[in-house]
C-alpha cells in the first residue's frame, strides 16, 4: 500500500478541526490571524487585521507567494494522507479530484473507497504500486504500439512501463506524450494514460522522471494554478511580472453586488479580488466597471474623436495641446481660460457652480421624436464617457508629469531645499493619479445610476474633488519664482491634503452606500 | 521523434493493405505520406448502402499524439457532418483521441457513425434537424444524395425509385410546399434554401406561420 516516498513525516494536529491553511506545526503562531472561516463571509464583523483603521468595506486579506500556495497543499494532502492512510501522492490526486473538498472527499472515501479510487484515475488498493521499481521477469518480446519500435524481452522493464492499467508503451512515447500535454495543452492533473478510453492518471512522480527540468517545473506551475484557479478564496495577482496570490475569505460572488474588494498586492499595486481586475476600480461595482468597459469598446467607434489630444481654443481657434493633466486650460495665444472637458470658460467652473461632471437631463426630457431621443441617449453617453476618457488620459499624462517632476524637485534642491524637502512634489503627483482613478470610475457608476436625492450628493462629492484635483493639478504645473518656494511647498502639501480628504469622502459615501441598499441602478447588478 | 511518426504511418498504410477483410482503403495522394485518402463503402442497412466515401486524411506533426485531421471529400447527408465542407464532429478526433487509435481505426469510427448519427452533437443543425423531426424524409433525401454523390446504384436503393432526385428531394422538402412559395414568384433556389433553413418538414410545417417563411424570403 505504501510507495518508498510513503513512510516519513506523518503527524496529527489535535487543534486542526478547522479548513483553515494553518495547521502545519510550527508557522501556525506567526500566521494565525484567525481568518474568517470560509462559511462566514461577513463583512461587517470587525476583523483582526494589522491596518490600524480598516473600514466596513474593506476586506482582510493575505498575500501569499508561491511557496506558500505550495505549502498550503501539502498541509492538504498531509491531513488526508494521515485520516485516510493513504500515500501523500494518492492523496493529492484524490484532492485535485474532489476539487480540494476535504469533506466530500472523505466522505466518498469512507463510503466506497475502491470506486472513490478509480473515479479519480488511480488503481484501486489491491492492486501493485504504479510505477513498479522491483524488476520483473518478462517472456516476450514487445513493439510499441504507438512508435512500432521493438523492444527484446531484456529491453521491456527498462525501455517500457505501464501505469497498472495494463496499457504499456514506451518510455520515449511516454515523454514524448507527457511534454505534449504539458507543452502544447497547459495540462496538469488530467493528463490520462495514453490507452484507448482509459481514465488512469499520470502521477507527478512518474511526469518528474519522465520529462526534464523546465516542462516538469511548468508542470508544477500549472498545478498550482488550478489551485489557486479551484479555491474561491485565492486569486493570483494579475500584474504583469508578478507571482503572488491573494487570500481573501470574504467575498464570495453574491457579495460582488454590495462591495468592491480592492486589495494592494506585495509588488505595491492594486487589483480587485471580486472580479480579477488588474487596478483599483472603486467605487463602481465589478459588474458595472464590466459592462460600462464592454460599452466603451463597443462604441470606441463614435466616441474616438474624444481622445484626441489637440483641441482648438475656443475664442482664436489656434491649436492647443495638452501635455500635464490639468483640465484648466489657457491659449497661448489670446489668454483664454478654458474647460479642456466642456470647453467652456474656466470663469464658471473655478469657483460656485462646477457643473462641468453633471449632465442635464433635461435635454433628454425635451426630446420629441425617436431620432432626437436617441441622440440625446448618444449624448448622455458621450457625456459620461468623455469625463471617463478624460481622467483616464490625464492620468496617464499626470505618470508621465513625474519626470517633469523630478527636474523641478532637483532644481528645487539647488534652491536650497533638500532632497526629502522636495518628496511632498512627488506625492501631490501620486494623490492626482490616485484620485483621477476614482473620478475615472466614478463617470461610468454615474452612467448606471438611476437619479435622486442620493445621486445629487455623490455628484457633489464628485464635484468637490473634481475642483480639487484641478485646483492641485494646476498648482502643480506652475513655475514658482524661487522667493516663494516655502509658499508653494505649504499650498502643495495642503491641497494634496484636500484631494485626499474629498477622495475618501466620496469613496466612502458610495461604499457605505452600497451595503444601505443607497445607490439605484438602471442595470441589474 | 519525426522518425516515429513516419515509421508509424507507413506501417500503418501497409497494414491497412494488408488486411483485405475491413474494405477500408488509404492511398497516398502525392508523395508525402502525410496526406491521404481513405476510403469505406457505405454501411449496410443504411442510407448509405452502395455509396462509396472518400475522406481526406492529414496527419500533424504531433501524430499520434495529436488527433488525426479528417473530413468527407465524398458528400454526405448526416446530422454529424458538414453537407457543405465534409467536416466530421466525433468525439476521438478531438478530446477523445488516445495515441493508440490508428487511421484504420479512426476510418471503422467513420463508418459506424453513418449507422449511428448523433443528432444532439451535430455538425450540420439544418441536417440535424431534419432527422429529428422527419426520419422517412431524411432517410429518403440521405439516399438522394448517396446516388448523387456517392455513386450508390439507384438499384440497390429499395424504396426509391432510379429516377434522377429534383432539387427539392435533394433538399429534403416536400415539392407541393416549395411550389406553393415559388407560385408566389420567389425564385426557387432562395425558397429551398429558406425552407431548409426553417425546417419545413412533416409536422413542422404546420409550426411554421407563412408570414415567418414570408419575412425570411424578403430579407
Ligand atoms: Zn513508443
Ligand atoms: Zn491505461
Ligand atoms: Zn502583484
Ligand atoms: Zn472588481
Amino acid at each position: 500500500m505504501s510507495s518508498d516516498d510513503e513512510a516519513n513525516d506523518i503527524y496529527y494536529d489535535d487543534d486542526d478541526y478547522g479548513d483553515d491553511f494553518d495547521g502545519q506545526a510550527g508557522s501556525a503562531e506567526d500566521e494565525s490571524m484567525s481568518e474568517p472561516d470560509a462559511e462566514g463571509y461577513d463583512v461587517l464583523s470587525p476583523s483582526i487585521d494589522d491596518l490600524p483603521q480598516k473600514k466596513p468595506y474593506d476586506v482582510t486579506y493575505k498575500v501569499r507567494t508561491v511557496q506558500e500556495i505550495m505549502d498550503m497543499q501539502n498541509r492538504e494532502v498531509q491531513k488526508i494522507h494521515a485520516l485516510l492512510d493513504i500515500p501523500t501522492s494518492t492523496a493529492a490526486i484524490l484532492l485535485r479530484h474532489h476539487v480540494w473538498n476535504s469533506e466530500k472527499l472523505q466522505e466518498a472515501y469512507f463510503t466506497d473507497p475502491e470506486q472513490t479510487l478509480l473515479d479519480a484515475g488511480l488503481s484501486p488498493p489491491s492492486s501493485p504500486s504504479p510505477v513498479k521499481r522491483t524488476r520483473s521477469q518478462h517472456t516476450v518480446p514487445f513493439e510499441c504500439p504507438i512508435c512500432c519500435m521493438d523492444f527484446t524481452k531484456e529491453q521491456v522493464e527498462d525501455l517500457t512501463l505501464t501505469m497498472g492499467c495494463g496499457h504499456r508503451f514506451c518510455r520515449t512515447c511516454w515523454t514524448e506524450y507527457i511534454s505534449g500535454k504539458i507543452r502544447d495543452e497547459g495540462e496538469s492533473a488530467r493528463i490520462q494514460c495514453m490507452g484507448e478510453a482509459c481514465k488512469r492518471i499520470v502521477r507527478p512522480e512518474l511526469v518528474d522522471e519522465l520529462v526534464p527540468g523546465e516542462l516538469s517545473k511548468k508542470y508544477h506551475n500549472l498545478l498550482n494554478a488550478a489551485y489557486v484557479a479551484d479555491s474561491p478564496s485565492l486569486r493570483w495577482c494579475p500584474h504583469p511580472g508578478c507571482e503572488h496570490v491573494i487570500e481573501c475569505h470574504q467575498v464570495p460572488p453574491r457579495m460582488l453586488n454590495q462591495l468592491v474588494p480592492t486589495v494592494k498586492c506585495d509588488c505595491g499595486r492594486f487589483l480587485c479580488f471580486g472580479c480579477g481586475y488588474a487596478g483599483n476600480h472603486r467605487p463602481v461595482l465589478c459588474k458595472i466597471v464590466k459592462m460600462w468597459e464592454k460599452k466603451c469598446a463597443d462604441d470606441s467607434e463614435t466616441a474616438n474623436w474624444l481622445q484626441a489630444n489637440t483641441k482648438e481654443c475656443t475664442k482664436c481657434q489656434s491649436t492647443i495641446e495638452k501635455n500635464g493633466g490639468c483640465n484648466h486650460m489657457t491659449c497661448k495665444k489670446c489668454k483664454w481660460e478654458f474647460c479642456w472637458v466642456c470647453m467652456g470658460p474656466w470663469s464658471e467652473h473655478g469657483t460656485s457652480w462646477y457643473q462641468c461632471n453633471r449632465f442635464d437631463e433635461k435635454s433628454g426630457i425635451d426630446a420629441r421624436d425617436t431620432q432626437a431621443k436617441s441622440r440625446a441617449s448618444l449624448e448622455r453617453y458621450l457625456h459620461y464617457f468623455t469625463r471617463y476618457a478624460n481622467h483616464d488620459q490625464s492620468a496617464k499624462l499626470d505618470a508621465v508629469f513625474y519626470t517633469t517632476t523630478e527636474n523641478r524637485m532637483k532644481a528645487m534642491q539647488t534652491q536650497g531645499l533638500s532632497w526629502i524637502e522636495t518628496v511632498f512634489m512627488r506625492n501631490a503627483v501620486d494623490t492626482i493619479i490616485a484620485a483621477r482613478i476614482t473620478l475615472k470610475y466614478s463617470y461610468a457608476m454615474a452612467f448606471y445610476l438611476v437619479r435622486n436625492n442620493d445621486t445629487e450628493i455623490f455628484e457633489s462629492n464628485q464635484t468637490d474633488l473634481e475642483m480639487a484635483v484641478e485646483n492641485l493639478s494646476h498648482q502643480l504645473e506652475t513655475n514658482p519664482e524661487p522667493d516663494i518656494l516655502m509658499k508653494m511647498k505649504q499650498d502643495i502639501t495642503n491641497l494634496s491634503a484636500y484631494v485626499k480628504k474629498r477622495s475618501d469622502i466620496l469613496l466612502d459615501d458610495v461604499l457605505t452606500g452600497y451595503f444601505e441598499g443607497r445607490w439605484k441602478f438602471t442595470v441589474t447588478v | 521523434m519525426s522518425d516515429a511518426r513516419l515509421r508509424r504511418v507507413q506501417k500503418e498504410i501497409k497494414d491497412c493493405a494488408k488486411d483485405k477483410t475491413s474494405q477500408i482503403s488509404i492511398e497516398m495522394v502525392d508523395e508525402s505520406p502525410f496526406h491521404l485518402i481513405g476510403a469505406f463503402p457505405g454501411p449496410p442497412d443504411t442510407p448509405y448502402e452502395g455509396g462509396y466515401y472518400e475522406v481526406d486524411i492529414h496527419i500533424p506533426d504531433a501524430y499520434p499524439f495529436q488527433p488525426v485531421k479528417m473530413k468527407f471529400i465524398t458528400k454526405v447527408y448526416h446530422p454529424n457532418v458538414s453537407s457543405a465542407s465534409g467536416a466530421i464532429c466525433l468525439d476521438i478526433l478531438k478530446d477523445a483521441w488516445s495515441p493508440v487509435l490508428t487511421l484504420k481505426s479512426t476510418l471503422i469510427s467513420l463508418q459506424s457513425l453513418l449507422c449511428d448519427p448523433v443528432p444532439n452533437d451535430p455538425q450540420d443543425a439544418e441536417v440535424a434537424k431534419h432527422y429529428l423531426t422527419d426520419r422517412a424524409s431524411f432517410t429518403a433525401t440521405a439516399k438522394h444524395w448517396a446516388q448523387a454523390y456517392a455513386q450508390a446504384p439507384a438499384s440497390k436503393q429499395k424504396p426509391v425509385p432510379g429516377k434522377q432526385a429534383s432539387d427539392a428531394e435533394m433538399a429534403g422538402l416536400a415539392e407541393s410546399n416549395v411550389q406553393s412559395f415559388t407560385d408566389m414568384g420567389f425564385e426557387r433556389a432562395k425558397v429551398i434554401s429558406v425552407l431548409k433553413k426553417l425546417n419545413y418538414r412533416g409536422n413542422n410545417v404546420s409550426n411554421i406561420h407563412e408570414s415567418t417563411v414570408l419575412e425570411e424570403l424578403f430579407k
